[in-house]
């Protein structure tokens, strides 16, 4: 048994080639986040425009869960429309936390990437690696900005 | 150490995910034999009252039992008097006791309050606290490589002639024992007061202030010694202590109450404001008589024992950092390792699908993270109920892991 028969091809391929790493240089806001228990860091590049997110880059140094959970994300919300990020990001905190909202997030046998987060509900003590990115980015997201 | 001994454990017989449990996280907390919580149920059931109170004579019986522990603490750790006891929530409050209430007096601008790298948050924020409070300056004892305690640092410190040394027995990362009886001998010559954070090292073999040098104080949880959470020791010299202004105050602090002033009660219950942790003494008290049924120099034969087992078999295992030195003298059994491209949160993950609980994270020593340049490590820390098994089944694991962390590309 090794990693990739516990949380699959999908987590381990974002741990092992993340998307969207490293700050893109135009980002306009930069957002730190820090889990002081575990030591998890990640640090988010976003610029928005007309009511949209049109950038989202990470870097970081975290655990696996962590670091495949923020490239997940990058690529999710990257685009998208901001009332539709906070809709994602209050989607997904709800799913860790075993709330159900089938409107926001795609379903379990959806083939999106994000699904493959879902399974780390069983390991309840790693949620909080999982959620670092995404409260994170809605920090980001409410920071006032010109 | 036998087997009889885990049966004293009911926790250490159960199981966790289909597994036995294999409970290496004992630097964070101990288990508790059934008798220390025997002890605590037994009091709440048939002693219940208030101390220092009531005239009844169930609140005597308490007050007695409460009081009998002060009496075994004292020969615990071979202090002087029951004045030298003073009991706490734990460490990190009878550290602030005294950062607070001996440091508040005692430190003025520009003096030195040293530490050393390798202390716990506990042992180290309240003097950095206190020296930006009094404008004095915070000096670090920097480690060797192994890190231990670099002797030019130590040097160098001592020129500077710290009013206070605060130091552990012990570090809860990397097991390193601290020598303290000869560092204590050596400030006390340029007038500093040391203060000994034995959180750690009380687990683990004797210790006994009278071979500790020329301390003046030294704290302890019960929770890492089979007692219960909640509940510690500060040790501090009668005369250092008599001294001292005190750190809460309230009821049964104090000896007389008037309209615009009071006056303190005697020594230790000066530092004892309000209804203490009357049940956790208790089974604190409890804890001490396990401990000392089993014997100290017994558990710590045997600990030394797993400590050479687990190192000679740990170094071996490729692609695997051991934090701290390699060879088993003045080491207790704490191992801080890391693995190459593997986080520590899913190693010890990976630990606990396997039934082994350890730790992973910073192990509240953020100091010497940084330093060392690791956000977290996974930590496997020893009891005397521990076996060889449990020692085979955490090498065998971590040999495996790098195969189940493989990446694609490698």
């Amino acid at each position: 048994m090794n990693y990739r028969d516990v949380f699959g091809e999908v987590l381990a391929d974002h741990h092992e080639s993340p998307r969207n790493w490293g700050l893109a240089v135009d980002a306009e806001i930069r957002e730190n986040g820090f889990n002081p228990l575990c030591g998890d860091k990640v640090t988010l590049g976003l610029k928005m425009r007309d009511g949209k997110l049109v950038s989202c880059t990470f870097e970081g140094e975290g655990c696996s869960i962590c670091m495949a959970s923020a490239s997940i994300m990058t690529e999710m919300v990257q685009g998208q429309p901001l009332d539709r990020v906070s809709g994602l990001i209050e989607g997904f905190r709800a799913k860790m936390q075993g709330e159900d909202r089938p409107d926001v997030l795609p379903s379990e046998d959806s083939s999106e990437d994000i699904v493959a987060l879902y399974g780390i509900k069983r390991f309840p003590v790693r949620i909080k690696c999982a959620l670092l990115p995404w409260t994170t980015l809605k920090k980001g997201l409410e920071t006032p900005h010109a | 150490m036998n087997e009889l001994i885990r049966r004293d454990f009911p926790i250490l017989s159960r199981m966790v995910d289909g597994k036995p449990l294999c409970y290496l996280d004992n630097a964070a907390t101990s288990q508790r034999p059934k008798k220390v919580v025997d002890a605590i149920v037994r009091y709440y059931l048939e002693t219940n009252a208030n101390v220092h109170r009531g005239v009844y004579k169930l609140s005597q019986e308490a007050t007695d039992a409460f009081e009998s522990v002060r009496s075994k603490v004292v020969r615990f750790l071979g202090a002087a008097s029951e004045r030298e006891i003073v009991f706490t929530k734990g460490t990190t409050e009878a550290i602030n006791l005294i950062a607070s209430a001996f440091g508040e007096s005692t430190v003025g601008p520009g003096d030195v309050i040293a530490v050393t790298r390798m202390e716990h948050h506990a042992n180290f924020v309240p003097w950095q606290q206190l020296a930006k409070r009094k404008g004095a300056r915070f000096e670090i004892i920097e480690l060797t490589s192994d890190l231990r305690l670099d002797p030019k640092e130590v040097d160098r410190v001592l020129a500077l002639k710290p009013k206070i040394l605060a130091v552990s027995l012990l570090s809860n990362v990397t097991g390193v024992t601290n020598p303290v009886a000869s560092l204590a001998s050596r400030f006390k010559l340029v007038g500093s007061t040391i203060v000994v954070d034995a959180a750690q090292g009380i687990a683990h073999g004797e210790v006994e202030i009278s071979r500790l040098g020329p301390i003046d104080f030294l704290a302890f949880s019960a929770h890492k010694l089979c007692g219960p959470t909640g509940v510690g020791v500060l040790w501090g010299r009668e005369a250092v202590f008599s001294r001292m202004p005190p750190y809460q105050v309230g009821g049964n602090m104090i000896s007389h109450v008037g309209d615009l002033d009071s006056e303190w009660n005697e020594l230790p219950h000066k530092f004892e404001a309000g209804t203490p942790d009357i049940a956790g003494v208790i089974g604190l008290g409890a804890a001490i008589d396990y401990i000392e049924t089993q014997g100290r120099t017994r558990i710590q034969e045997y600990e030394d024992r797993i400590t050479a087992y687990v190192l000679e078999r740990i170094v071996s295992i490729p692609g695997l950092r051991l934090l701290g030195p390699k060879d088993p003298h003045h080491r207790a059994p704490i191992f801080s390792i890391a693995i190459d491209g593997v986080h520590a949160h899913d190693l010890a993950t990976f630990l606990d699908m396997r039934g082994i609980s350890v730790r992973a994270g910073h192990h509240c020593a953020h100091p010497l993270m940084l330093r060392l340049g690791l956000p977290a490590t996974c930590r496997a820390s020893f009891s005397f109920y521990n076996t060889l098994e449990e020692a085979d089944q955490l090498i065998d694991a971590l040999k495996s892991a790098p195969q189940f962390f493989r990446r694609k590309s490698s």
